[in-house]
């Protein structure tokens, strides 16, 4: 069932980016949603793969959803706060952590928060849904039967 | 849009002061006992491959960090911030989230197919989970046709880095950088190449860190940079800097989405000692890559700032935006330590990319004709000397050459694996036609495409880049023929569809 949704995710995500270079080659009017059909089908296609990833057959995704899905608003909300806001960077602009507003909310929003959430996320979750000694003991006994099978 | 923008072609500032040669030096010598060292312990082809898969997840994620980063972090992506502003940070940007990803969608299948089945190579993967020659031998093509081009590209860089140290010139800064490089890469193979990949990491990062700390104390803080620059130019500033949104998110979705198939650096996963030792991966090689990544946007703003305030003279070509720093605003020691970071960037990058096309050479491509070659590390240490060989004559013969074989790599492995791949292992509705299709239509349409533009036979709209455009062409092809084709999808090896399931 995660992995569907995953999937989902990224054709989803697929659909938007296409449509957003489509848009890119045709007037300019077209030009203005394109960046907001790039910034949903990147929200899309990230979550999209970390849930395809992460996806086991007959287990839910469990505390994975978590992380995955702060990802996904933090890129959404970041980028399309970026879009959204009025450009109104100058000299007298207040400064936020040392950057103009949409600057910080990039920088510090996109490109730091993620970096903080998603590592713990998966260290975390790692023992119950990802991996464990059971799991790779499975996989060394197929391998066995395997050899064993092979002429 | 194409990745030109992201090639090191033009010559940089001499940097011959004593400090900085012995800088260098010092780094060769690390280099060389290190490759001396591993020579001794490859006795085996998967010794050579994938270093008797026997890593450790700290070796693993700084290795894979310094594989991952290339000179252009260094030299030609500060000069790239320079000139566009935020824009350029795009390309880095991605770094936050690409390494969970990543390791959620690959790392860890990839991992237990090395463990079921021994695989060594990525179209090995390909092959396996499709049970298709052809599908192998495709993959393998298309990431060789994206080897040379990076490995030319790296090839010239290197040239051009020991002649601003040394003042070889440029032919013999060419054949002296990749004759070091084929001496620890064909010796030595993978197990030399991680462990020296580790070491040049952690220079990468040290240069890094402290060229940041340099650069925000050249223009009084972040704060003092930014107001400089908003009292010049406030675009540099936006969001986007001087680029389309559409082109800046653009250059995040093939980064960060691309970043799933770079076949230099997902191939370190087949080489992790303990499987569960995978839980840590993603927080080192982020913190790593995140530190290594100061220096490109630190460096860019700090010198649009000197500029800006008159500090500094304009930039003659952008690519000098470290060099002048560096010669003006850091200690010559720093400097030093840089140059061998550049060097060890480039270096890394290029000994992952001859030993993966080296095995596509002398394993996947025989296998996909259905013949096996003796003596692998016999021929895996012929090939590296020759693919080397190639690299170095592409790169000093003709700089059109370099820069137009060199605009393929990211976009090309991205546009031919990541749906076959990232996708494939994970989604038992792939079938074998979908993943060939998909690996077809990327090659056809990364090479058909950057063609055009770059004979400008046809310029693309502002926004929309090339590589994004083959990625986006490859996974609705990758999507159409498995549903297409939803027969042939049950068409899995039970022990492949064990490891899909885990």
């Amino acid at each position: 069932m995660a992995a569907r949704r995953g999937l989902t995710l990224i054709i989803a995500g697929t659909a938007a980016v296409a449509l957003a270079y489509a848009a890119a080659f045709f007037p300019a009017a077209a030009l203005r949603w394109a960046p907001w059909a790039m910034t949903v089908g990147i929200g899309f296609l990230c979550a999209g793969f970390m849930v395809l990833g992460a996806a086991r057959p007959g287990r839910s995704l469990g505390p994975i959803w978590i992380p995955v899905a702060f990802t996904f608003v933090v890129l959404v909300v970041g980028l399309g706060l970026a879009l959204a806001l009025p450009g109104t960077e100058g000299p007298t602009t207040r400064l936020l952590a040392g950057l103009p507003p949409r600057a910080a909310l990039v920088l510090y929003g996109v490109g730091l928060l993620p970096a903080l959430v998603l590592p713990l996320g998966y260290a975390l979750t790692f023992k119950r849904f990802t991996l464990d000694a059971a799991d790779i003991e499975r996989i060394r006994s197929a391998r066995e039967q395997r050899d064993g099978s092979l002429p | 849009m194409t990745l030109a923008l992201a090639l090191q072609t033009a010559a940089l500032p001499r940097v011959a002061q004593p400090t900085v040669l012995f800088s260098a030096l010092a780094y060769m010598l690390v280099v060389a006992v290190i490759a001396a060292w591993a020579s001794r312990r490859t006795r085996t082809a998967r010794d050579f491959f994938v270093a008797g898969d026997g890593i450790g997840v700290w070796t693993l994620a700084i290795a894979a960090m310094a594989a991952t980063l290339s000179g252009f972090t260094f030299i030609g992506g500060p000069g790239l911030v320079y000139s566009l502003g935020l824009g350029a940070v795009f390309i880095v940007l991605p770094a936050s989230l690409t390494n969970t990803m990543t390791t959620w969608t690959l790392a860890k299948r990839l991992r237990l197919l090395a463990e079921v089945r021994g695989l060594i190579t990525v179209p090995d993967a390909i092959g396996a989970r499709y049970r298709s020659r052809s599908a192998q031998g495709l993959a393998g093509i298309a990431m060789l046709v994206a080897i040379v081009g990076y490995m030319a590209t790296n090839a010239l860089a290197l040239g051009l880095v020991i002649d601003a140290v040394f003042g070889t010139g440029l032919p013999a800064g060419i054949w002296i950088g990749s004759a070091i490089m084929v001496a620890y890469s064909a010796a030595g193979g993978m197990l030399a190449g991680v462990y020296t990949d580790v070491f040049q990491g952690i220079v990468m990062a040290a240069a890094s860190l402290l060229v940041f700390y340099y650069a925000l104390g050249s223009g009084g803080g972040l704060a003092g940079i930014s107001r400089s620059i908003l009292a010049s130019d406030p675009t540099f500033l936006g969001p986007w800097g001087k680029v389309s949104p559409l082109g800046a998110l653009s250059f995040f979705f093939v980064f960060g989405i691309g970043a799933l198939a770079q076949p230099h650096v997902i191939h370190k996963f087949y080489m992790l000692r303990d499987p569960l030792r995978l839980k840590w991966y993603p927080a080192i090689m982020t913190l790593a890559l995140m530190v290594t990544v100061l220096l490109y946007f630190g460096v860019g703003i700090a010198v649009k700032a000197l500029v800006a305030e008159g500090t500094m003279a304009p930039l003659a070509r952008a690519d000098d935006a470290t060099p002048q720093f560096l010669l003006g605003f850091a200690p010559v020691a720093l400097a030093g330590l840089v140059f061998a970071g550049v060097a060890a960037a480039i270096m890394s990058t290029v000994n992952s990319f001859m030993n993966v096309g080296a095995a596509v050479v002398t394993h996947d491509l025989p296998v996909a004709l259905g013949r096996r070659v003796h003596n692998e590390l016999l021929w895996g240490r012929l090939t590296t000397v020759l693919l080397a060989a190639v690299a170095a004559l592409v790169a000093q013969v003709s700089g059109t050459l370099v820069a137009f074989l060199g605009i393929f790599g990211w976009g090309l492995f991205a546009s031919t694996l990541v749906p076959a791949l990232a996708i494939g292992l994970n989604w038992p509705g792939a079938t074998r036609a979908g993943a060939i299709a998909s690996i077809a239509t990327g090659l056809v349409s990364t090479l058909a495409f950057e063609s055009m533009a770059y004979f400008r036979v046809y310029a693309f709209p502002a926004g929309v880049t090339i590589s994004g455009l083959s990625l986006v062409l490859s996974l609705l092809v990758f999507f159409v023929v498995s549903r297409a084709t939803r027969g042939q999808a049950s068409d899995v090896d039970p022990d492949i569809r064990l490891v899909m399931d885990t």
